[in-house]
């Protein structure tokens, strides 16, 4: 019984007055719905343009003639074109593409091999050296020497520049608050974007081509680093800061001798975190020209290749752990407090030397011999899992069929279908008073004003019906993510054997590209609506388990200790205890999931899943609806806006008057 | 101390590997040993960049122009990007030089009317888009393939997706479509579904052969898959295709001519690629001998050269 006086409970009648309210508030709707079916829905026919996107694909062309004599291309963005082409081509002939006049990089393959082992070596010990040469040489043995180096070349390219510009700004806007305040929505802002809108853009400043995906790239991972520097800087301890200035340090001495040094290990972890955002871009940057794993996959998608997509995935999966341990095995030994003895300091001087003299040799034989120059042939075990993935696929669809087609059935007519008719169906202002009233009840009067003003704006766009189609498929998609997302987590938060077990998994799932499991959805389900939906639910289940656990772990050990001795069954102790302990988690995993959907929802325009998704790539191939496209683009950045804003003021004010 | 030590010799660490790639760099590389692998004949010819698009009809098409290039002396890449738009950014960008199969007609003027590509002609190869049904559906209900009839059958059509109407499975967002004006113009009872790409389209054809389901869906031809799996197409009115303004009351996908597209860095170039890229003609047959091949696992290449090996007459009118 001592459970019911626990603070969590106190507020339950609020609740329960603000779920009756939401329930009445959608029964109405369903009811006025009903009646106004098919009014004024703004429905606009896939080929027709507003006289609005009409006047942007106008100005799009001027752009495009611009290019070669305008004042903004001579002297801004054609400069810096060239300059990260260059960039990127150096790197790329390093260890990709062939350099000059030769008919291979700088390094053949064991060249890069060892460069790979020595540095990885440098920065941490000899055990991760090995995992991370095995790991780089599995992506020669699946036939993807090349294109691997040129993903390892294109990320490592964005993530220096991302560095080179992050870092600083990070800096300052650790040591200033004005700073952080005039940074932080715009980090916010690129983090909620999803990708495929700012690709037609920036191809069209920048053509395509390496310089736009690296520019892409660097949207996507530049507040990464930016965030976890100042985040860093931010958390030094303010007595040594103290102390210094109170020696009468200079503020540079002070950053370089006090703040940096202490907040190094957050500052690796944002490189980490860097690397990490740029290589989950590999495959999407395909799409507008980059080289790499990214285009065996959007080819496999393209001609719906399952098992060649996989292959190409499985690589950039590989990558990604190699990146990823090497830069965390970096961070420990920064972290490691146990200073080296003087035997262990003699022992690895010795084992860089060796190692060092190693590389020397096998990057001199890759220029010279052909055998290490050229990833041998022989190894190719791409085929055999090429085969196996094909035929598990094919097995699938063949025999659980009714499980996948009924699944899909019982969410598109039982789910997809009312919300739709209710969301895009309606007329527009029902629409918009509705949503606007639940924004109300969940987050407030800010959290509807600014749902009202992005609701108009996106009925000012015109492209109102297609953003409800988009906006339905993410609020069915997150449901399902919900559901299942809450039920692991839960599980993941109270078992360390089952956090210890989906861990790789789950990591896994949140490396490999969405594009290579769209391909066998599109198997499993036809193209429609709900093969996006899954897509968008894969994508986003590891990010939404992670944190529910996260949150289900950080239950103060005497709530549940006092709910065991009163005698709650565990069921009793998950519902009425863990849950609403970690209400917080949950709410904050909603958001997350929101935005992992809404960015995976989008590229369901490649596979029949209609609404904005769909007009961003049909305006990247219709030169006559490029502007539609350049406006749906534009309507998802501020659906995603609305749906982040809603979230964050309803946690706002759920967390706000805790205890 | 210990961490100024470490930092430091973590410094002369990279220092020395540094040392050691400039060092490594002084040596002589492995051209002597590659430079005998590839290049034939030292016949003057620059190198290019050609598009490659999903279709594996473009395939064929793109890798014998390849494969007989290479023979020729010239330097060859490929790029993979979308068609149309995409593409001619590229080619303006100077990443992508020649399209050798474009189904859009005139799409490209605004590119063109700039300089950053020209029209290089016709290909050889016929184009017809449709819209297909299976074979078996004209077998049972044969008044099915007159268009007056499809809102007749609209019912057979229906699923999850279609909203109570006939599904009707629209093409690619980079092919060229004109779902909505054929259902507008022709007062069809039925929802446009965009499938997002080619091999979709082929899932739920072949899907429909398989279990003997209905649907109706945008092909084309010249396609090797038209070979394994019957398809009936669909006759609509005949419409007037020689004036685009009159675009808004298409009836019907008219027989299109393909089309060669090129950069002027190409064209000005006269060598051997020129050469190719401008006499480059083959018929649908061709095409779709090229294609079976490359569909049934053998390496684009390779099938190429088949078709080279077994048509060097055809192939020598290219280099005149």
């Amino acid at each position: 019984m001592s459970v019911r006086t626990e603070p969590s409970l106190t507020s339950a009648p609020r609740r329960i007055k603000r779920s009756w309210l939401l329930a009445s508030l959608f029964l109405a709707w369903l009811v006025l719905a009903r009646i106004t079916k098919g009014k004024a829905t703004l429905e606009l026919p896939v080929p027709e343009n507003t006289a609005f996107t009409t006047w942007v694909g106008d100005i799009a062309d001027s752009i495009r003639g611009n290019r070669s004599d305008g004042a903004a291309f001579k002297y801004f963005f054609n400069p810096v074109r060239e300059f990260i082409d260059g960039f990127v081509n150096v790197i790329r002939e390093l260890i990709a593409i062939p350099n000059g006049n030769s008919s291979i990089p700088v390094l053949g393959w064991l060249g890069v091999l060892a460069l790979i082992g020595f540095i990885v070596y440098s920065i941490s010990h000899i055990r991760m050296a090995i995992a991370a040469v095995s790991l780089t040489f599995a992506c020669g043995a699946l036939g993807l020497w090349t294109d691997s180096m040129d993903t390892l070349a294109m990320t490592l390219a964005a993530v220096i520049l991302s560095l080179a510009i992050g870092i600083p700004v990070g800096i300052w806007a650790g040591l200033s608050d004005r700073a952080l305040k005039a940074v932080t929505p715009i980090l916010d802002l690129a983090q909620i974007l999803p990708t495929l809108v700012y690709l037609a853009p920036l191809a069209l400043f920048f053509l395509i081509g390496p310089a736009s995906a690296t520019i892409a790239t660097m949207v996507y991972s530049i507040p990464i680093a930016v965030r976890l520097t100042a985040f860093g800087i931010r958390g030094v301890a303010t007595s040594p800061v103290e102390a210094g200035t109170s020696m009468g340090t200079t503020k540079v001495q002070l950053l370089k001798k006090v703040q940096l040094p202490m907040a190094s290990r957050t500052i690796i972890l944002g490189i980490n975190q860097t690397v990490m955002a740029a290589l989950s871009f590999v495959v999407i940057a395909a799409l507008i020209g980059a080289p790499g794993l990214g285009k065996p996959v959007v080819e496999a998608l393209i001609i719906r290749n399952v098992g060649e997509g996989f292959v190409a995935g499985l690589a950039v999966v590989l990558i990604a752990i190699m990146l990823d341990r090497s830069t965390s095995a970096a961070i420990q030994e920064e972290t490691s407090f146990v200073p080296p003895s003087q035997a262990d300091r003699k022992r690895r001087k010795f084992g860089l030397t060796i190692f060092g003299a190693l590389t020397l040799v096998s990057i001199v034989l890759s220029r010279q011999l052909a055998w290490a120059a050229y990833f041998p042939e022989q190894i190719d075990i791409s085929k055999l899992v090429a085969q196996s993935t094909d035929a598990f696929v094919v097995w699938v669809t063949e025999n659980l069929q009714i499980l996948t087609s009924g699944l899909s059935k019982v969410v598109t007519v039982g789910v997809l279908n009312p919300l739709e008719s209710l969301l895009s169906y309606s007329p527009w202002f029902l629409t918009v008073t509705m949503i606007t009233l639940i924004s109300l009840i969940l987050g407030g009067v800010r959290s509807a004003f600014v749902s009202f003003v992005l609701l108009l704006a996106i009925v000012a766009s015109g492209l109102w019906f297609d953003t409800m189609i988009t906006f339905t498929q993410t609020i069915v998609a997150t449901l399902l993510t919900m559901a299942v997302g809450v039920v692991v987590g839960v599980w993941v938060g109270r078992s360390t054997r089952a956090e210890r077990a989906l861990r790789p998994i789950l990591d896994a799932g949140q490396t490999l590209p969405a594009f290579v499991y769209l391909i066998p959805m599109l198997g499993f389900f036809g193209p429609s609506r709900f093969t996006a939906i899954a897509t968008g639910i894969v994508y986003s289940i590891p990010i939404v388990v992670k944190i529910v656990g996260q949150g289900i772990r950080e239950v103060p050990v005497n709530m549940i200790e006092a709910a065991t001795s009163a005698g709650s069954t565990k069921w009793q102790l998950i519902t009425k205890v863990q849950l609403p302990a970690a209400k917080k988690s949950l709410l904050l995993a909603t958001n997350q999931g929101l935005i992992f959907v809404l960015a995976v929802v989008v590229i369901g325009g490649f596979v029949g899943a209609g609404g904005l998704g769909y007009l961003v790539i049909l305006g990247g191939s219709k030169p006559q609806l490029q502007g539609k496209g350049l406006v749906a683009g534009f309507s998802i950045l501020l659906l995603g806006v609305m749906i982040d804003r809603i979230a964050q003021y309803t946690v706002a004010r759920n967390s706000a008057p805790k205890h | 101390m210990t961490r100024n030590k470490k930092v430091a010799a973590k410094a002369s660490v990279l220092a020395a590997a540094a040392a050691l790639l400039l060092s490594a760099c002084g040596g002589a590389g492995v051209d002597a040993n590659a430079s005998a692998a590839p290049t034939g004949d030292a016949a003057a010819c620059g190198s290019y960049a050609i598009a490659m698009h999903a279709w594996v009809g473009y395939t064929a098409s793109a890798q014998v122009v390849t494969e007989v290039a290479k023979a020729n002396g010239c330097d060859i890449s490929q790029v993979t990007l979308e068609e149309a738009g995409v593409t001619y950014d590229a080619m303006e960008a100077g990443s992508v030089d020649v399209v050798i199969e474009d189904w859009g007609g005139g799409r490209w003027k605004e590119w063109a009317d700039r300089g950053a590509l020209v029209e290089v002609g016709e290909n050889g190869n016929i184009g017809l888009i449709g819209m297909y049904v299976p074979q078996w559906m004209a077998d049972e209900y044969p008044d099915i393939t007159d268009s007056a009839n499809l809102n007749k059958y609209a019912d057979l059509f229906k699923n999850d997706e279609s909203k109570g109407k006939g599904a009707w499975y629209e093409g690619p967002p980079g092919y060229t479509t004109i779902g909505e004006k054929l259902v507008a113009a022709n007062k069809l009872n039925y929802t446009i579904i965009s499938t997002g790409s080619e091999q979709a389209l082929i899932d739920v054809f072949t899907k429909a052969d398989a279990d003997k389901t209905a649907a109706l869906g945008y092909f084309y031809e010249p396609q090797n898959f038209l070979a394994k799996v019957p398809l009936a197409r669909i006759k609509f009115p005949a419409n007037d295709w020689t004036d685009a303004e009159k675009a808004s009351g298409l009836t019907d996908y008219p027989e299109s001519p393909l089309i060669k597209l090129a950069t002027p860095k190409v064209m000005d170039a006269n060598d051997a690629f020129t050469k190719i890229v401008k006499n480059f003609s083959w018929t649908n047959a061709d095409q779709n001998e090229v294609a079976a091949d490359i569909e049934s696992g053998t390496d684009p290449a390779v099938a190429a050269q088949k078709w080279i090996d077994a048509h060097a007459d055809v192939v020598a009118g290219w280099l005149k």
